[in-house]
């Protein structure tokens, strides 16, 4: 794999083993740290300034613009599997509609009993008005009818009663008639005897 | 405070030379180990909790490691002009072998900053500074068996680290 040996990293790390500073490099970085402690001077040129909260602050928003910024690249970046998403729209919208759809049919029910409701009443303020109307119109037949038969019976019963003072006549005349012949008869009768 | 003080005195009379060796062998640069040796007591200093440190020397030595591979990637990113160019650090005597060794030596040292921690601290401690495995596992309290490891794995890493580098040196020349 590799075309380099174990010995050969061997020598080299051996090579910087062997690498040894200046005595002189050494006592002058040695004093200069115990100058600086001494003195209190190093550690004040070095000291890593805590930052200020602005900073702090600023560093923190853009930390967090620069994760959003990966954050939606490494989400755009990933290719759309249209079988997923539409599976969720499919399921997103078979949710919301069979909730709107619960809700329609409930409202139409609604509706379709209100308005059924109104016509049965209004059918049947309809239907008495007509059946009243159908009985005054009834009622007023039977009283003309009535009227009519009043007015036949009493021109009978005057027909009658004409019909009787004629044949009160008629038997009077015929009475008269009968008396008359009985006298006519009777005198006719002692002659036929005397005779 | 003064007993902080009197510690890191202790630290850099016993260690200070070691410190400052290590910090030259892993920078090639007496006067960029010079400032790192500045800036490692100045954090030593400002550690805040100084008592939990049991094995001072080993965490200087730690601390000095990192500091040297900081400073090592910042360097990376510098590009200098050949009259800047400092003089390197090397025991060489003539101009092309200082050269070769010097640019081998930052091959190498640039093959160990992309090492793991680990890995990287046990085979500076082992190869760049000659300490023995039970010092160094004592340091990173770990056993010499781990140590071996983890020294065994980094010559490994190392060996594919520059057998690619090498090889895209050779691409780019055909």
């Amino acid at each position: 794999m590799s075309n380099i040996d174990e010995n050969e990293i061997l020598s080299r790390l051996e090579k910087l083993s062997q690498i040894k500073p200046t005595s002189e490099s050494t006592e002058r970085a040695i004093n200069r740290v115990r100058l600086g402690f001494t003195w209190g001077t190093v550690t004040r040129s070095y000291k890593i300034k805590s930052p200020s909260p602005i900073i702090k602050f600023a560093v923190a928003a853009v930390l967090l613009i620069c994760a959003g910024f990966f954050a939606g690249w490494l989400f755009a970046a990933k290719p759309i599997d249209v079988k997923q998403l539409r599976t969720e729209i499919e399921a997103s919208l078979r949710s919301s509609l069979a909730t709107s759809c619960e809700q329609i049919k409930d409202e139409l029910h609604q509706q379709v009993q209100r308005d059924l409701t109104e016509f049965a009443a209004q059918t049947l303020a309809a239907s008495t008005t007509a059946t009243d109307q159908r009985l005054i119109e009834l009622i007023r037949l039977i009283d003309a009818a009535r009227m009519q038969d009043h007015l036949r019976v009493a021109a009978a019963l005057e027909k009658i009663e004409m019909d009787k003072a004629k044949l009160g006549d008629g038997l009077q005349a015929l009475a008269a008639r009968t008396d008359e012949l009985l006298r006519t008869e009777q005198n006719t009768t002692p002659s036929k005897t005397g005779g | 405070m003064e007993n902080r003080q009197e510690k890191l005195f202790e630290l850099l009379d016993k260690s200070g030379a070691s410190l400052y060796a290590l910090l030259t062998r892993l920078t090639l640069r007496e006067d960029v180990a010079e400032e790192l040796m500045q800036e490692l007591f100045i954090k030593l200093s400002n550690y805040k909790e100084l008592r939990k440190i049991g094995n001072w020397n080993a965490y200087a030595h730690r601390i000095a490691i990192n500091l040297a591979f900081d400073w090592r990637r910042k360097q990376k990113r510098v590009c200098l002009s050949l009259n800047n160019v400092p003089e390197i650090a090397s025991n060489e005597k003539s101009p092309l072998s200082s050269l070769i060794n010097s640019e081998e030596s930052q091959e190498m040292l640039d093959a160990i900053r992309q090492l793991n921690k680990a890995p990287r601290q046990a085979i500076v401690m082992r190869y760049i500074q000659q300490q023995p495995y039970e010092d160094i596992a004592e340091q990173m309290n770990k056993t010499t068996h781990q140590v071996r490891a983890l020294c065994y794995k980094a010559v490994n890493r190392l060996r594919d680290l520059l057998g690619s580098e090498r090889k895209g040196i050779y691409n780019v020349e055909h």
